[in-house]
């Protein structure tokens, strides 16, 4: 099942996708004199997509702590403290600003256990508002997290629901390793049940979120909405998609996209980073290597982001990444074996 | 307070703390010739950056910290690490690359740390630690653990964006961190004339509203006591500060170093100014100890080594299955 | 002592170097600091510093040679030391030379040797090769049925793009039961066929349309297949979908026994009502025409028009022995002759042209599926079915076109059309006019579908 692993009283509420990750910092700021939120306007602004938003006033300034705008030093700060004793949360405002601190990120935080030889610890969490749609054009709409996914010590998660963005964020917190959380900005709004309390979500579990015999869709966040949506619109068609919301891409749950495909025989991944060398070129490859190649009867599909930067004009915007008639589109042809 | 014209460390610290400050030296440099030793036999594989010539910094700046306290080192790190308490031994299993070394051999030469006295790690990027350390400082101020981080960086970093980075937010939330710039005059090949605006690093403290010094580096009393102010700043709360150890280091930046870029003279004037025959000579005038102690001091430290080399060479090698192992926490993989 | 001389690791990626040439000789006087020797890596030469003071006792390797990492080269000697006659460990170039040249000779004999392809592993793919045919397009899953069901690849028609197999096909190619009774009952002449069951869909190839306007269907006619409709395709232009489905028994639709015409017409509409299309203009070819007004008569509101080109089902008159030569030629030479039959003017079958025919139909099983199918549908040369009465029901826009000196099938057939069909018989045209003379065919055609997609209101 789907089902984090929640406590079995939680009940079950409405909120919106970044009302859950509130929640689930609010938990964590209470329970845990270790954790510090960082980031770029996040206190008495409330972060600029309004996600911290009151924490300060509850937990006070020196626990969230406006940085300068420093991503660089920043990300790194909040290394030091993980390395240290503190349990950071530091919030990218855009995750395209992560680029800024790759350094830390990737030459830091991600390799600290193992240059030191398992002797320390980095379990600092980086949160990053990821993903276009919102007409913010090339600097502000990307979405890395295969970038951050290649790299060796980080794991990286990309929730598609506002019960798994709480789920996520606490597991992170408690990893004690390095976390990548990519939050996409259109979802921030989307309300969904969310159970009280402290609960996580596996990091490196997928969740079936549609099930189906005729075609596999691995999609992440975003991308698993326009994927229930084209499968809505297959069912009357009779076809049955299978859909596989990721939610981790590091470590990335190969079993279920494995046992999927040998279901079905046909994959199409959907993903909202650029196609070339992307989350869908792993997990092609994966299948290619795998068990469930002998039961492949079509070759692999995947939806990716255009090859080039993400444009603002709306209609090139939207083009510039799969939208639901894509899906749907290339799904059926797969279906009825088109391709 | 008998007699106040006697240098700082002579005043401040008892006869074993300063036998122990030279030991440390003299471990530094015969650990190091020992690993350059070892690298022309070709036990070893990996390039490495020797700090010979500016162990009076690394000592110095390390001798008031207890093992709360935090130190972030650079590629050229043996000294600091030895400064910090880590066993030679351990520490040339590590360049041997055998598990015996405190990273089990997956961090060599610019990683080498033991991080349980307090030794964040040693660090392959210019500039990496800085941020780092100003982490561990804001650590140490919201868990209130009195501790303070030992910042060591060269004269290249200050011109890396996360140097100002760091320092600024050091000074903005006040706290308990040290900077220490080891300016060995080099940043590879380009020197700090050619690199740097300004002409002492320590001028750079203005703009982040901290104090800063310019002190010979060689010199271990004036650094211990720069630095030894810094940290009683640090530690009541009133924020950084940076200090710049003017040094210089005797071999080249590292095995690869042709040593185009500086004359001969200029290595010959610097191995003239040997903090070690300096602060051993200083500690003799002042009847710490005599030649013959300084002599046993010196040997130990020799013997030390030699028997730390025989200790990784006898060391395990890891196994080629357990290559990624520590990649991520152990309950984790 | 005297101090030792190492060649030094001077490159991180070295592990010996070419002691290029010495600065000192035995005997001299050497400071420590001064060079001592050169030293020449694959990136570098550079000078070796001399490690201590005093007289150069002994070198111990000769310049040119290449020495490995950490060796001894020369001893320094204090100045009053006593220089031995011999040096400590003694000379090592000449063994140095030799202990490389075994290493090289190692490092050769570990070099895997491109090997012949002896073990070419699988039975599959050894198969394929053996029978010198490509290997055939097929999906993993397909390969993996094929595998463990034991039916070999290149005897499956694949029903997917490109004419991929896809493990349905094989599923359906499981080998019908052979009992003693199936082998007592083929006759001599039949090789034995693999019957594929009736539900196995028929191979469609599609080609999308530049503009909007319902998609043409085209079915052809008895021993041909989709390929033959090219010329016409092209007359046709791209502004339509064009949709071929090939017959049972024909190009790579499956094999399969088919009792009469009404169960071949039958699956012709199954393959029909898969396709996502809500109208469509159909074009059928000779027995494909008869199959196309069969649907017509069937699926009447899916038809937006209905062309028919020579179309079997007007009358009893066909020409058995080309319809037999064609479906029985072994070889281009004996194929040749029957399809000139086909064509008005002998010469518009050229031998590249009876080639390709040919290579399409060198299924031994094809021909014989192809043979029995004529006996079934074309019994002692006669047609065994009627379309005059389901043409009679067309209430569409609805064509005939004809060759005149067709000799398979009389043009005169088509004077047996319903008074709502427009006839066009064309000179210079044969059984085949859309490979004869494709535009003249497309024309009426073309003509057809447009009154075909106005509205019947403003028809």
């Amino acid at each position: 099942m789907n089902a984090p692993t929640r406590q079995p009283d939680a009940d079950i509420r409405e909120l919106s996708y970044s009302e859950a990750i509130r929640e689930a910092m609010g938990l964590a700021l209470e329970r845990d004199e270790r954790v510090v939120l960082m980031g770029e306007d996040i206190g008495v602004y409330g972060g600029a997509f309004q996600v911290t938003g009151d924490l300060v006033e509850r937990f006070g300034a020196d626990r969230v702590m406006d940085t300068p705008i420093s991503e660089l030093g920043g990300a790194g700060v909040a290394v030091g403290a993980a390395l240290t004793g503190l349990r950071p949360i530091y919030e990218f405002q855009f995750s395209d600003f992560a680029a800024l601190a790759m350094e830390q990120i990737v030459n830091q935080a991600a390799k600290m256990r193992y240059m030191l030889g398992g002797e320390a610890s980095v379990p600092v969490v980086f949160r990053m508002p990821a993903g276009s749609g919102t007409g913010a054009a090339a600097q502000h709409s990307q979405s890395f997290e295969a970038w951050f996914g290649h790299v060796p010590g980080l794991k990286v998660v990309q929730p598609s629901t506002p019960e798994d963005a709480k789920g996520l964020l606490l597991a992170a917190l408690e990893d004690p390793d390095p976390v990548v959380m990519f939050e996409h900005k259109l979802l921030y709004k989307m309300k969904g049940h969310v159970p009280e309390g402290w609960y996580t979500t596996p990091i490196g579990k997928s969740a079936i979120r549609r099930h189906g015999k005729d075609v596999t869709i691995v999609a992440s966040a975003i991308m698993v909405h326009r994927a229930l949506a084209a499968a809505e619109k297959l069912a009357g068609e009779g076809i049955e998609v299978e859909i596989i919301d990721l939610r981790s891409v590091r470590p990335i749950d190969g079993d279920a996209i494995i046992g999927s495909v040998k279901k079905t025989g046909r994959l199409l991944c959907v993903y909202e980073g650029v196609r070339t060398l992307g989350i869908g070129a792993e997990i092609s490859a994966m299948i290619a290597e795998s068990e469930a190649f002998d039961f492949l009867d079509a070759p692999v599909l995947r939806l990716g982001g255009a090859e080039a930067p993400i444009p603002y004009n709306p209609d090139l915007e939207k083009a510039a990444v799969p939208q639901i008639p894509d899906i749907e589109s290339a799904a059926r042809r797969l279906a009825r074996r088109e391709v | 307070m008998s007699d106040d014209n006697r240098p700082f460390a002579i005043r401040k610290y008892d006869a074993a703390r300063l036998r122990d400050a030279l030991r440390k030296m003299y471990l530094i440099r015969f650990f190091e010739e020992g690993a350059e030793d070892s690298y022309m036999r070709g036990l070893i594989h990996g390039t490495m950056h020797l700090s010979i010539g500016q162990e009076a910094s690394a000592v110095a700046s390390c001798i008031g910290l207890t093992d709360e306290d935090k130190i972030t080192s650079t590629h050229r790190g043996h000294g600091h690490c030895i400064s910090k308490g880590a066993e030679v031994g351990r520490m040339f299993a590590e360049f041997f690359g055998k598990e015996e070394g405190y990273c089990h051999g997956r961090g060599g030469s610019m990683h080498i740390a033991d991080v349980t006295k307090g030794n964040l790690g040693a660090n392959g990027i210019v500039g990496g630690g800085l941020p780092i350390a100003v982490g561990a400082g804001l650590t140490a101020k919201r868990l209130n653990t009195g501790a303070v981080a030992i910042c060591f960086f060269g004269d290249g970093a200050n011109n890396e964006g996360a140097f100002h980075e760091a320092l600024n937010m050091a000074a903005i939330w006040k706290l308990p961190v040290v900077f220490i710039c080891e300016n060995n005059k080099y940043g590879m090949s380009t020197s700090t004339e050619r690199s740097t605006a300004v002409k002492n690093i320590a001028e750079r403290a203005v703009a982040y509203a901290m104090p800063g010094h310019t002190v010979d580096g060689n010199d271990f009393s004036a650094v211990a006591e720069t630095v030894e102010t810094a940290i009683a700043r640090a530690r009541a709360g009133e924020g950084p500060s940076l200090i710049e150890n003017l040094t210089y280091r005797w071999r080249g930046h590292s095995k690869s170093d042709r040593n185009r870029y500086r004359t001969k003279q200029e290595i010959d004037e610097w191995i003239a100014r040997d903090p070690i025959q300096r602060f051993r000579k200083e500690l003799i005038e002042h009847a710490i100890l005599d030649e013959s102690e300084a002599e046993k001091v010196a040997t130990e430290a020799r013997q030390e080594v030699e028997a730390g080399i025989e200790f990784a060479k006898s060391g395990t090698a890891p196994r080629v299955s357990d290559l990624a192992r520590y990649v991520y926490a152990e309950e984790n993989a | 002592m005297p101090t030792e001389v190492i060649l030094p690791k001077v490159d991180m990626d070295m592990d010996a170097g070419l002691l290029a040439q010495w600065h000192v000789a035995t005997g001299e006087h050497v400071e420590k600091g001064a060079a001592l020797f050169d030293i020449e890596t694959d990136k570098a030469a550079m000078e070796v510093e001399a490690p201590a003071s005093g007289i150069v006792g002994h070198i111990v390797a000769e310049a040119g040679s290449r020495i490995p990492v950490g060796q001894v080269v020369a001893w320094i000697y204090a100045e009053n030391e006593e220089i031995p006659d011999l040096p400590p460990g003694g000379t090592i170039s000449g063994d140095t030379g030799a202990a490389e040249q075994e290493a090289g000779r190692n490092e050769v004999a570990e070099v895997p040797q491109p090997t012949a392809p002896a073990a070419r592993g699988s039975d599959e793919a050894g198969a394929e090769n053996d029978s010198g045919s490509p290997r055939p397009r097929a999906t993993p899953a397909a390969r993996a049925a094929a595998r463990k069901s034991g039916v070999d690849l290149g005897r499956v028609a694949g029903s997917g793009p490109k004419g991929r197999i896809q493990a349905d096909d094989v599923m359906r190619q499981q080998p019908v039961s052979s009992g003693p009774a199936a082998v007592a009952g083929l006759s001599e002449a039949a090789p034995p066929v693999d019957w594929a069951e009736n539900q196995r869909p028929l191979a469609m190839t599609r080609r999308k349309g530049r503009a909007k306007g319902h998609p043409i269907l085209l079915i052809h006619g008895f021993a041909a297949d989709a390929s033959g409709w090219a010329p016409l395709e092209k007359a046709l232009g791209d502004a339509r979908e064009i949709i071929r489905i090939e017959l049972p028994c024909h190009g790579r639709s499956p094999l399969v026994r088919i009792g009469s015409f009404r169960e071949f017409t039958r699956m012709m509409v199954r393959a029909f009502d898969d396709l996502d299309v809500a109208q469509l203009h159909l074009v059928g070819h000779s027995l494909g025409g008869a199959v196309a007004a069969a649907i017509a008569d069937i699926r009447p509101r899916r038809i937006a028009s209905l062309s028919l080109i020579s179309p079997a089902g007007l009358g009893p008159e066909i020409d058995g022995a080309t319809l037999y030569g064609i479906a029985r030629a072994t070889r281009t030479d004996s194929l040749a002759p029957w399809l000139k039959r086909l064509a008005a003017r002998p010469d518009a079958i050229s031998h590249d042209f009876a080639k390709a025919a040919m290579m399409a139909r060198m299924e031994p099983e094809l021909r014989a599926a192809q043979v029995e199918l004529a006996d079934m549908l074309f019994p002692d040369g006669t047609q065994s079915f009627d379309l005059s009465a389901a043409m009679a029901r067309v209430d569409t826009p609805f064509k005939i076109v004809w060759g005149r000196q067709d000799r398979i099938l009389p043009w005169r057939h088509a004077l047996r059309a319903p008074d709502v069909a427009g006839l066009h018989l064309l000179d210079k045209a044969g059984h085949i006019p859309h490979i004869e003379r494709p535009e003249a065919v497309a024309l009426p055609l073309l003509e057809n579908f447009r009154t075909g997609e106005i509205p019947v209101q403003q028809r």
